[in-house]
């Protein structure tokens, strides 16, 4: 048996429609509130986490595999096996502000407001740039016109948030879909399992 | 006085503290059932031994502060460093070869929050010095699956095997520069196939095809002969050769179940000059063990000879073993 990792909210619904498209279905509903279920035949246990702690059960080995977003993963800088790209949850990470041309305009220190204090500081910091970064938990969207930062770095799937308030993309970062995670022991303990699942998911991607 | 304990460190108190105890004495046992001599080397040492010995990205991990002469030292991060040291200079006369094991903490900076978070850690370790070749390779893997066996760990541990030098010809063949050959060390290391293969694309060669089905890197002797259908280079051709070899000794011991070859095993490049070994046990989600051959280390202290050795992390063992016997009551 493997147990595998999702991150609930904005994944789940994509990740288990993906499963069940490779043939692997939970045992209860969909709807079930229940934190760990088995699917159909008894191969695969799930377990729903937030997405942020998705690499940390997968590195620490509790769970073999994990289907998480790039972004979580750029951002918790764990040290996983990334064998497939499932496609799935497209969206960027990006640099945004009021301003269109604000690299430029602003003055002095930078003040990025971020769910994603790794990603922001790596990107620039690679560029040279000194930055301020200034870790919010949510809605960073309203930082810029309340005055708390001059640019966010968040996630855009349509730019629908960013336009109506008030924001636009100054650079793109990366893109971002959903991941397999695979922990490295369970990738040598359970070779046989991983492959498997490995390779039905391949084939639905 | 603080009632906090620094991050990474730990007690051990009464039982576990007796099992830790019986697992190094089950594996300094078998260490010097076969021959190895105990060997207790410095706790603090100048910080550019494990420069020299561990490479820099490595070496940086220590514990620095400054001798009374302002040399900068360092608490040791690995023991194989001081090791070679010893080999290449006191014992420079020895007769060789020479078998030295040791059970000495280590300790090392770790990125908080990862699942490796203990930055003391007891290597049990052996070094096998002054002969090369397929026997001196197949003993220290003999000896690191009697160990486990001996913990009864037996059919819950995998060793995985590799030889570094068919990446390393591979990227040669290529004409990687730094950066490429980094790069795609990084892919391979991590399994990102479809970056992997993107990657590859740039490179119109039949050798470029060896690494980008990262699942038909892993596996018995079939991956060796997958290999083969690609790789043309001699300096890989030669390496999968002596992998095969020694894979053959592996079957014939009747450890193949125990064993896996891994050609995507590119951690350590570095270091290792040919085998490069890995160790997992059921129970634990990192690697517990790691080792290969490491010729090229010796020779920077002034007397370029074969090495080869292995460590396994005492901690993660006990943790590991702790947990079974707690299952079982």
């Amino acid at each position: 048996m493997i147990t595998i990792a999702i991150g609930k909210g904005r994944m789940q619904e994509s990740a288990l429609a993906l499963l069940a498209r490779a043939g692997i279905r939970l045992n209860d509903g969909v709807n079930s509130r229940r934190l760990a279920m088995m699917d159909e035949t008894g191969q695969y246990r799930f377990i729903f986490v937030k997405p942020a702690d998705v690499p940390v059960y997968v590195e620490h080995g509790i769970a073999d595999c994990g289907i998480v977003g790039r972004d979580v993963l750029l951002e918790s800088e764990a040290d996983l096996l990334l064998p497939l790209d499932l496609g799935i949850s497209r969206c960027r990470i990006v640099v945004a502000a009021a301003d269109a041309n604000a690299m430029t305009n602003v003055q002095g220190m930078i003040r990025v407001a971020t769910k994603y204090a790794q990603i922001a500081r790596a990107h620039f910091g690679a560029r040279g740039i000194p930055v301020e970064i200034i870790q919010l938990s949510g809605s960073v969207e309203l930082a810029p016109a309340l005055g708390l930062a001059d640019m966010i770095v968040d996630l855009v799937e349509t730019g629908v948030t960013l336009r109506e308030n008030g924001l636009t993309v100054v650079e793109e970062i990366a893109e971002s879909t959903g991941r397999l995670v695979v922990n490295r022991a369970s990738y040598q303990l359970k070779s046989v399992e991983v492959a498997r699942l490995v390779s039905v998911l391949e084939a639905v991607v | 006085m603080t009632s906090r304990i620094p991050a990474g460190m730990r007690y051990y108190i009464g039982a576990e503290a007796r099992l830790r105890r019986t697992v190094e004495d089950v594996a300094m046992s078998v260490f010097q059932a076969w021959n190895y001599e105990e060997v207790i080397t410095p706790s603090v040492d100048y910080y550019d031994l494990f420069e020299q010995g561990m490479g820099q990205r490595e070496a940086q991990r220590g514990f620095r502060f400054t001798d009374n002469d302002g040399r900068l030292l360092a608490l040791r991060p690995d023991v194989t460093s001081s090791v070679a040291r010893m080999a290449a200079t006191l014992l420079a006369e020895r007769p060789r070869p020479l078998r030295f094991c040791y059970a000495a903490p280590v300790f090392r900076q770790q990125t908080q929050s990862h699942a490796e978070w203990r930055r003391e850690n007891t290597q049990l370790g052996c070094e096998l010095i002054g002969t090369g070749g397929k026997p001196a390779d197949l003993e220290v893997l003999r000896l690191a699956a009697e160990i486990l066996s001996r913990l009864n760990l037996q059919s819950h541990y995998c060793i995985t095997i590799n030889n570094v030098e068919i990446f390393n010809g591979v990227a040669a063949h290529l004409n990687l520069g730094e950066s490429a050959r980094e790069q795609l060390r990084r892919l391979i290391d991590t399994r990102e196939t479809a970056e992997l293969q993107r990657f590859l694309k740039n490179y119109d060669s039949a050798e470029a095809r060896s690494f980008s089905q990262p699942t038909q890197l892993t596996g018995k002797r079939n991956v060796i002969q997958a290999a083969r259908n690609t790789i043309t280079n001699t300096r890989s051709l030669a390496a999968l050769e002596s992998l095969e070899e020694l894979w053959t000794e592996v079957e014939s011991l009747g450890f193949e179940n125990s064993f896996e070859i891994d050609l995507g095993d590119v951690s350590s490049l570095d270091y290792y000059t040919g085998l490069s070994l890995k160790i997992f046990v059921h129970g634990a989600g990192a690697s517990v063990g790691r080792g290969g051959r490491y010729d090229g280390l010796t020779g920077s202290f002034g007397r370029a000879e074969p090495a080869v050795g292995f460590v396994l992390n005492l901690d993660a063992l006990t943790e590991v073993l702790g947990r079974n016997i707690a299952q079982e009551r």
